[in-house]
């Protein structure tokens, strides 16, 4: 059987004259089910690598496979189908539309592919929104949220379409201490019931701590891909020091 | 559906500048309907002074014209010789089952036999030059509308009574009861009596027609039972071109003109007054549709983190920018059918005001508008496509990017 998700060699060029390496040949393969962190400086191309798996940006060259897809052959279109079916995305920025009040927003994945909503669906969007736990201001404007709600409102969204694979940029990277931690262990709890396969850039520590798989990324490439879980918590925060740093606690 | 709900939450959520481009849809497309009602009924009043009292179509006997005399034998050049006898119009005989079969056509409102030549009343040493009209009494009032515009005496035109006009009446100094002497080009002279004045609102029709009955102008003119014309009105004045084209097929003996044909200046002068109203329309649809397309492009700019979203989330490119066309769509329709409500006000408001100086209806036709609202709509659609381009084109990843 193909793998859940395999990248051959991703290479992503920014620029025609100035050119600008984000990428330089990058090769994971993710499993199924996987809870894993891609941590990485900025600038060392996390973002971008997040951005081609979510297929909002085609690699200048390379592969990537979902359960044996060869997605960047087929055409917008198809990829627009792809996001829409099979990722959920979890931005920084919760990127709710304003327009929309919070049970709407969380119906826009399913909207945009089926146009009319059905009873269930809308049932599902409230279960949803209960679980995430914005129940009693589902009906609020976009704006009238706060930001952890609206974070979770967005966690609540990507989950509408049943994804196989959610893409998180810096979850909580707007949020304070708090609403951080929530939705942090909203995110692990969904991956555990639902068996999603989470895949989350982080520049947060303790986020990436707390996955299963750490890959760290470093100037374009991957520097290092580890289990966590293999490793005890002293040596595990040691390995989540940015590679630099690593070096220069062994030379001290 | 989720493109129409989208797009109606744009609109919505934009309430002021909404609101500003409706605002100025309806105001253009209020001068458009006021403007366009406002031609046609100036149209269809002058056409009505013009030939609403009066003849649509005409039918007379053609001139003649005689035989060659010679023909070159390559056919090329022929001799011939006109005659024309001024005064001794060759008169259609045999009229009656012609003016039948044109009534079974059932088109016709009035169908007005004529007897007309020219004279001269004779006063003293003077020869005053007349028209002489021979009516069936009648279908000439329905014609002319002769009897309610009577100023003087009765509409009686029996034996030797003659009506004439005001103006001839005071030229003459002369009234009721007079005795006129009247001679026609073939040289007959004969007394008739003045029974009637009239007024037909029109100084030549006042100063030289002399209205006579038929039988009697037949016996003057020398015409046996023949007319020298025979006038039609029909019920839609602007087919009666139409109808003349129709009738020259089945009579061609005759010689039928419509009224177009005799008034081509009018027409020419209607003509350029409609094409003028065209343009003026014309630019108020232009000006409307450059400021919805100006909206929806600074819509563009403004949602763009919303296009954005919607694009991650897997939107089709297509049904982006259909966001906006739909948006364009719904702005012309919304505001045409506003504007012309507005039109139609301000109509109602120009003849409440100027109640006492125009006397012409202005009529709002319901197919006018209707193609006014459809216009527009399509006009919106179309200036939201470039927008709409745009918005297709933008690239999700700048969004997130910038946040």
């Amino acid at each position: 059987m193909a793998d859940f998700l395999s990248l051959r060699n991703l290479r992503k060029v920014y620029g025609k004259t100035a050119q600008t390496v984000a990428l330089r040949g990058v090769n994971l393969s993710i499993g199924e089910g996987e809870y894993a962190a891609i941590i990485g400086r900025s600038g060392s191309g996390k973002s971008t690598l997040l951005n081609i798996i979510g297929t909002l940006d085609r690699p200048t060259s390379g592969t990537m496979l979902f359960e044996g897809r060869d997605l960047f052959t087929e055409d917008d279109d198809a990829l627009a189908c792809f996001r829409n079916r099979t990722l959920g995305f979890v931005f920084q920025f919760h990127y709710l539309l304003p327009e929309f009040n919070a049970l709407e927003n969380v119906l826009l994945p399913y909207r945009i592919f089926h146009g009319r909503l059905v009873p269930d669906v809308v049932a599902r969007a409230k279960r949803l929104i209960e679980r995430v736990g914005v129940g009693p201001h589902m009906l609020n404007r976009a704006n009238d949220l706060s930001g952890g709600e609206q974070q979770r409102i967005a966690i609540a969204r990507s989950l509408i379409n049943q994804p196989r694979l959610i893409l998180a940029d810096e979850p909580t990277g707007n949020l304070d201490h708090e609403s951080s931690e929530e939705v942090k262990s909203l995110l692990r709890e969904i991956n555990k019931e639902s068996k999603t396969t989470f895949l989350i850039v982080t520049h947060d520590r303790h986020i990436a701590a707390g996955c299963d798989r750490i890959i760290e990324i470093d100037d374009g490439q991957v520097k290092n891909d580890f289990n966590a879980s293999e490793f005890g918590e002293d040596e595990k925060w040691q390995k989540l020091a940015p590679s630099t740093c690593r070096e220069k606690i062994r030379l001290a | 559906m989720f493109n129409l709900s989208v797009a109606v939450r744009f609109l919505r959520e934009g309430r002021g500048q909404t609101a500003l481009i409706l605002f100025g849809i309806t105001m253009g497309i209020a001068v458009q309907v006021f403007l366009n009602s406002l031609i046609v009924g100036l149209q269809f009043s002058l056409v009505d002074q013009t030939v609403g009292k009066s003849p649509h179509i005409t039918a007379s006997m053609p001139d003649l014209v005689p035989e060659p005399s010679y023909v070159s034998p390559d056919g090329l050049t022929t001799l011939s010789r006109i005659v024309t006898n001024e005064g001794s119009v060759k008169p259609i005989r045999d009229w009656p089952p012609i003016a039948d079969q044109i009534a079974k056509l059932g088109v016709f409102k009035v169908i007005n036999p004529v007897a007309r030549g020219s004279g001269f009343i004779l006063q003293g040493e003077k020869a005053l030059p007349v028209v002489l009209q021979g009516f069936d009494p009648e279908k000439a009032d329905r014609l002319y509308d002769i009897r309610r515009r009577m100023t003087a005496g009765r509409y009686e035109v029996g034996g030797n009574k003659v009506l004439i006009g005001r103006n001839l009446a005071a030229k003459l100094r002369i009234g009721i009861g007079s005795p006129l002497r009247i001679t026609v080009p073939r040289g007959t002279v004969d007394q008739f009596t003045v029974e009637g004045l009239f007024d037909l609102q029109n100084q030549p029709v006042n100063e030289t027609w002399v209205i006579l009955s038929l039988s009697r102008a037949q016996i003057l003119f020398g015409l046996d039972q023949g007319l020298t014309e025979l006038e039609l009105q029909v019920a839609d004045p602007f087919a009666a071109e139409k109808w003349a084209a129709d009738l020259r097929a089945v009579f061609p003996a005759l010689k039928w003109l419509s009224w177009q044909e005799t008034n081509a200046q009018l027409l020419g002068a209607l003509q350029a007054q409609g094409s003028s109203s065209y343009i003026i329309q014309l630019f108020v649809l232009l000006s409307v549709t450059l400021g919805i397309a100006s909206v929806l492009a600074v819509s563009v700019v403004q949602k763009s983190r919303q296009i954005g979203i919607l694009k991650a989330l897997g939107a089709l490119t297509r049904n982006v920018s259909r966001i906006f066309v739909i948006q364009g769509a719904i702005l012309g329709f919304t505001g045409s059918l506003l504007g012309s409500l507005a039109g139609w006000g301000l109509v109602r408001v120009f003849q409440a005001v100027s109640a006492g100086s125009t006397s012409f209806p202005i009529p709002v036709g319901f197919g006018a508008i209707a193609l006014s609202v459809v216009i527009a709509t399509v006009s919106g659609t179309l200036a939201a496509f470039l927008p709409a381009r745009r918005a297709a084109r933008l690239n999700p990843i700048e969004v997130i990017r910038n946040g």
